[in-house]
């Protein structure tokens, strides 16, 4: 009976997996570190843990946990709040209706997929927030961000691979 | 067995039907947040700060970690620069000493003569030195998240670093504070050119430069020309350092600030009790 109790408890924590390292990467991309280069730098980190774990964990990274994540983001920056939400949902949108193509096949092949769509969130983002403010943000630092993204998803999967085959091996 | 699949089909349709709108839902309830943001009431700014207020302490530890990382990095790199310094530092008290004698004396001359032209000095300032916890600079947003512990700030005020001007205070929490980069494209400073005093508006455009529009056709600009805070609508002081003109083109002129917005760990917020002051919706009611 305990046995089974421990099991719920390990298993729900499990679930907050996900959400949690996704939050946790999020905070630590706005921390100042103060080195070169590094703050001009700053990867889209939501959009990268949205991507993994709709492709790693969609049965337990949901809609609602995007909306958090994105939520959570918007209150960190300084951007008009639900835009930050708006470009993850976007995202979700896209990849739910194409896990199928991406999900299972290699990493060069995920990645590739990944550059496609971070491309279409970050061309909505950009044209939401030029609508907001009436005028176009610059482009180039658009293009610029989002090669940071891209240029920093394989390190960030691997982080979050990490993380999921840690502490979430028993729920493959 | 029959009627068993048809209400399974049946649920899964459900299930469907109830994902899809839940996705139209959240969709619009992103539009409908920046809708209201857009029209500035006081809702988003008063839950924006309660939120970076619950936020901000977990950012807050984190930064910890962050901070010795950088310090460990600092500590090597200025090891190498340490004797150079030290060599120019000398050669630079000795020039301060001579300047400082001849401040004094212009100081002395200045009152006399301010006394002389029954002159009023502006208000006394109060400041409180806060900690960067969180920053932002991308192609979206410039903003950081700076901890004010329990100094009224109010929104407006200005933010300084050691070299000048860092923005103004956009959202007020009750230990936490939004600092606004000047170069945000929300950002909007009245400055003017320090040696033509020539007036315009600094303005941002989430890029590391931001422009100074809005000169005088014939204004006379020239690159390396400082940029101060003109002073005009009364938020900020006149006089505060910006940056200086990196580059003159047809429409644009390029300011670059002094300080360096993306390496601030501390920064002064000052309250110069100007009239000009931004006042929350709440308190103009």
């Amino acid at each position: 009976m305990r046995e089974d109790e421990n099991e719920s408890i390990t298993g729900f924590f499990q679930k907050l997996i996900p959400l949690a390292s996704s939050l946790l990467l999020l905070f630590i991309s706005y921390l100042p570190f103060n080195l070169p280069l590094l703050n001009n730098i700053r990867p889209a980190v939501g959009m990268v843990c949205v991507y993994f774990w709709m492709l790693h964990r969609p049965d337990i990274f949901n809609l609602f946990s995007v909306y958090f994540l994105g939520m959570v983001d918007d209150i960190i920056s300084n951007v008009p709040f639900g835009s930050n939400i708006f470009t993850l949902l976007v995202l979700y949108l896209l990849l739910s209706n194409l896990l199928r193509f991406i999900s299972g096949k290699p990493f060069i092949v995920t990645w590739y997929g990944f550059i496609l769509l971070s491309l279409a969130a970050f061309f909505c983002k950009w044209f939401v927030l030029s609508v907001y403010y009436s005028q176009f943000l610059p482009f180039s630092t658009v293009c610029f961000s989002y090669l940071v993204t891209i240029a920093f998803y394989p390190l960030l999967s691997l982080i979050l691979a990490y993380i999921q085959n840690s502490f979430m091996a028993d729920e493959e | 067995m029959k009627r068993r699949k048809s209400l399974f089909i049946h649920l899964s349709q459900i299930r469907l039907l109830a994902k899809k709108f839940a996705i139209v839902l959240l969709f619009l309830s992103a539009f409908v947040l920046m809708l209201i943001n857009k029209t500035d009431t006081v809702i988003i700014d008063k839950t924006s700060s309660v939120a970076t207020d619950i936020v901000s302490p977990i950012m807050d530890v984190l930064v910890i970690p962050a901070k010795t990382l950088a310090n460990v990095y600092d500590y090597f790199k200025e090891l190498q620069k340490i004797r150079d310094d030290n060599r120019s530092l000398r050669e630079e008290n000795r020039q301060l000493l001579q300047l400082r004698d001849r401040a004094r004396a212009l100081d002395i001359e200045n009152r006399l003569l301010a006394g002389l032209l029954n002159y009023t000095p502006p208000p006394e300032s109060t400041f409180v030195t806060a900690r960067v916890i969180a920053e932002e600079g991308d192609a979206f947003s410039h903003s950081l998240i700076a901890y004010t512990g329990n100094f009224p700030v109010k929104k407006g005020q200005v933010a300084v670093s050691d070299k000048g001007v860092v923005g103004r205070v956009d959202k007020v929490g009750n230990m936490y504070s939004k600092i606004l980069l000047v170069t945000d494209i929300n950002s909007k400073i009245p400055v003017m050119v320090e040696r033509t005093r020539v007036r315009g508006i600094l303005s941002g455009d989430n890029s590391p430069l931001p422009r100074m529009v809005f000169i005088p056709l014939s204004a006379e600009l020239t690159v390396g020309d400082r940029v101060v805070t003109s002073g005009v609508a009364g938020v900020f002081p006149p006089g505060l350092p910006v940056g200086k003109i990196s580059s003159i083109e047809k429409n644009s002129v390029k300011i670059k600030p002094f300080t360096n917005l993306e390496r601030l760990e501390y920064i002064k917020i000052i309250d110069y009790n100007l009239d000009g002051i931004l006042i929350d919706e709440e308190e103009n009611e």
